[in-house]
């Protein structure tokens, strides 16, 4: 199986993200948990794109591809923006107390920690990055 | 996404509803300005209903304690499923907050 959901930048586009994937668990049968997971990390990554991808220009394409091969469900996000390798951004502190906590920043971490594998490659004027959930 | 306030005896009680996205988000924020300016006080957000939550919904909750820390309040969060306390402890908010 595999389908293709296309978006523009933006973030109220994110609920139909929600919605395509709520009807891939359904249509592959998976777990309640595995599907809150795939909604937060594919959020998290998609949300990312939308904000810095195309600085200053409205209405651009997102990507977001998943192919069901070997039992392993494997996502590609793809974007013509800006070349960005979210892969080589530093993890947030997560021990720090409230009062010393940044505001941002857990977005591609949670990506990590969800996926069990992600890699990045620029490639045709595309920025892709590759999770296997 | 809802975010429904009252008070009794000094405490503040917010009850969330339905999927706190990153499209919620902004919303969310000025839903959550009365509790923001009553930050001095017991606040209890009742997660009961709360179906999901992105970064963009945790940065408000932290943005909430932050709040509560300069102003002497505190934060309790009840009722949450076990996905959404999972995206509490992976990011280390879990021991941001006090839980009942």
């Amino acid at each position: 199986m595999k389908d293709t959901l296309k978006l523009t930048n933006d973030i109220n586009e994110v609920p139909r993200l929600g919605e395509w994937i709520d009807s891939l668990g359904d249509r592959l049968g998976l777990l309640p948990d595995k599907v809150f997971n795939l909604n937060l990390a594919l959020e998290e990554a998609v949300v990312n794109v939308m904000n810095y991808a195309y600085p200053g220009q409205n209405h651009m394409p997102i990507y977001l591809t998943v192919d069901d091969n070997d039992g392993f469900l494997r996502f590609v996000l793809e974007d013509e923006g800006v070349p960005f390798d979210p892969t080589q951004t530093e993890a947030p502190d997560i021990t720090l107390d409230a009062d010393k906590r940044p505001i941002g920043g857990l977005g591609i971490f949670l990506v990590n920690q969800l996926m069990s594998k992600v890699s990045y490659e620029y490639k045709d004027k595309r920025n892709r990055l590759i999770m296997i959930g | 996404m809802t975010l429904e306030i009252s008070e009794n005896n000094g405490t503040m009680l917010g009850v969330l509803s339905g999927r706190l996205d990153t499209a919620a988000a902004p919303q969310f924020a000025r839903d959550l300005q009365p509790l923001m300016d009553n930050a001095d006080k017991h606040i209890v957000l009742d997660c009961s209903n709360l179906e999901f939550i992105s970064s963009s919904g945790l940065r408000l909750f932290l943005s909430l304690r932050k709040q509560t820390i300069s102003q002497n309040g505190d934060v309790t969060i009840k009722g949450v499923s076990p996905e959404v306390k999972q995206v509490f402890t992976i990011t280390g908010f879990y021991s941001l907050f006090n839980f009942e």
